[in-house]
């Protein structure tokens, strides 16, 4: 019973984290047909904004966790501008975008080097203690991510559902000319996407940090399991990202009980390739059916 | 009173130039139909419109206001309304989100309540399958659908590309009812349709495109009593 606690916890909180940093991809997949690889420097971005915030700012833990925000939005944004933007409707655009936000990505880890040094750093905004389950110890911090994790996905969940901005995203998710021909502005809906997703990033770049602490390159290991997420859920698929992300959490955590960290992510991938076999477009994606 | 005016649009794919320098204008209430063989440029005519494709030469004014160029969103915001052929419906989305999407500019969906009700009237199949899936419907109903959409939107001109397309004869007959029943109750259209003669006894005013230019101008009528026109142009 405790060992399953144990792994409850563990999964739900790895889970979490993936799901905040799966659905801005997803989002931006979705509409822009973009894969973003400078996700991993936007999760760094905000681990360290959030720890700058504290210790050299003084500011208060949910300031800093919404300066964090802000810098992953705004840096989302200028991704947009300086090189989206002027790329899209252009030949090869899903091409020359991927490998330009490599290079932003590569960038971005380059600067906090020079700002912040190799050495690895803790993560300031963390909650100590916890509360014991039966024999199992409950950190706050893990209470802290699930919970900030679920209320981000209902806020985002309730933004594209009931919200006329989710309606539009949506709908340029779903077919781009017909939003335009309904009057959507889509080159704001992709600047939005794009500020949203970086302040997602950066969320989960706390999350992660304040549990391995803060490296330049911390982001390049989440990124790839939110790839993942994206593909075994069905690109594009924002509510079949979330449900994914949590799945590919427990199963981690369950993965890593039985065989141990060192082959989980071996593992993983195994189970991740024998679903694409079986589903290529994903588990929640859809082959189109017509019907005349 | 021209409520649309072109004159001199081109439109090319590459180096490939598909319009060739077209003039034509709309007036405020009239029936327009754009006719001409497949391949011919019609098509690409609306999306130069709409602002889906872009213009390399010429002007289109919309009652005297420059939208050559313009977004396709700033278009719809001045008021031209273009169903695209294939409806291009969202598929995930219900009949319902579907047809607001269609009220998406704020003045439209200051107005949504109301033009719902004169969609479900027009389109009273629409109302029994508002909850149902855009993706699961039937090619018929998702024309409707299309239709409906654009309606939602308003505007001071509706633009039907190729309605017909792909439907039923009985379908067929269902939608150019309803097109014919918006023209009398005095909105503008101007329908692409490749059966010219399905359309001539409806349109106050015909033109034929083909490889890209006007070709003639007329009434419906002068169309069907021009056999000769149909001979040389739609193979008749």
């Amino acid at each position: 019973m405790d060992v399953a606690t144990q792994i409850l916890i563990s999964g739900l909180t790895l889970g979490a984290v993936y799901a905040v940093s799966t659905i801005g991809l997803a989002l931006i997949f979705g509409a822009l047909n973009m894969l973003n690889m400078a996700q991993g420097g936007l999760l760094a971005l905000g681990g360290y904004i959030a720890m700058w915030a504290m210790q050299a700012m003084g500011w208060p833990a949910p300031l800093a966790a919404l300066a964090a925000m802000a810098a992953g939005s705004l840096a989302g944004g200028l991704i947009f501008v300086a090189a989206a933007r002027p790329m899209l409707g252009g030949e090869g655009f899903e091409t020359r975008i991927f490998i330009a936000t490599i290079g932003i990505g590569l960038m971005l880890e380059s600067v906090i080097l020079k700002l912040f040094g190799p050495q690895p750093q803790a993560q300031s905004l963390k909650l100590e203690g916890g509360i014991m389950l039966g024999q199992v110890n409950l950190p706050w911090q893990n209470a802290l991510i699930f919970g900030t994790a679920l209320l981000m996905l209902v806020l985002v969940a309730g933004m594209l559902n009931r919200s006329r901005l989710g309606r539009a995203i949506r709908a340029t998710s779903m077919n781009r000319d017909a939003a335009q021909l309904m009057g959507v502005p889509i080159r704001r809906i992709y600047l939005t996407i794009l500020m949203l997703s970086g302040a997602l990033a950066a969320l989960s770049g706390i999350m992660i940090s304040s549990m391995s602490g803060l490296l330049p390159n911390m982001g390049a290991d989440p990124m790839l399991k939110a790839f993942i997420i994206c593909v075994v859920a069905g690109l594009g698929n924002v509510p079949g990202a979330a449900l994914t992300a949590f799945a590919i959490g427990m199963l981690e955590a369950v993965i890593q009980y039985i065989f141990g960290v060192q082959y989980a992510f071996a593992i993983l991938l195994c189970l991740v390739i024998a679903v694409l076999i079986w589903r290529p477009q994903g588990v929640f994606g859809q082959k189109e059916v017509v019907r005349l | 009173m021209s409520l649309l005016e072109i004159s001199g649009l081109e439109v090319a794919y590459g180096v490939q130039r598909v319009i060739r320098g077209i003039s034509l204008t709309i007036k405020e209430g009239e029936f327009a139909a754009l006719v001409g063989p497949n391949g011919h440029g019609k098509t690409t005519v609306l999306r130069a419109i709409s602002g889906l494709a872009r213009a390399r030469a010429g002007e289109i004014r919309l009652d005297g206001k420059a939208l050559t160029r313009a977004r396709p969103d700033r278009i719809v915001a001045a008021g031209i309304i273009h169903v695209p052929q294939g409806d291009l419906l969202f598929p995930g989305m219900s009949v319902l989100d579907n047809l607001r999407m269609g009220a998406y500019l704020p003045e439209a969906a200051r107005d949504e309540a109301r033009r719902l009700d004169e969609v479900f009237t027009l389109l009273p199949k629409l109302r029994d399958r508002q909850t149902q899936t855009a993706s699961t419907l039937s090619g018929g109903e998702r024309r409707m659908v299309g239709i409906g959409r654009g309606l939602m939107a308003g505007g001071r001109i509706l633009m039907l590309d190729e309605p017909s397309l792909g439907l039923a004869p009985i379908v067929i007959d269902q939608i150019y009812e309803l097109v014919q029943a918006l023209a009398k109750s005095g909105r503008t259209i101007l329908v692409v349709e490749e059966n010219a003669i399905r359309i001539a006894d409806m349109a106050d005013r015909m033109h034929l495109l083909d490889n890209g230019a006007i070709a003639w101008s007329g009434t419906g009528q002068e169309f069907l009593s021009s056999p000769e026109i149909f001979a040389t142009y739609l193979g008749g």
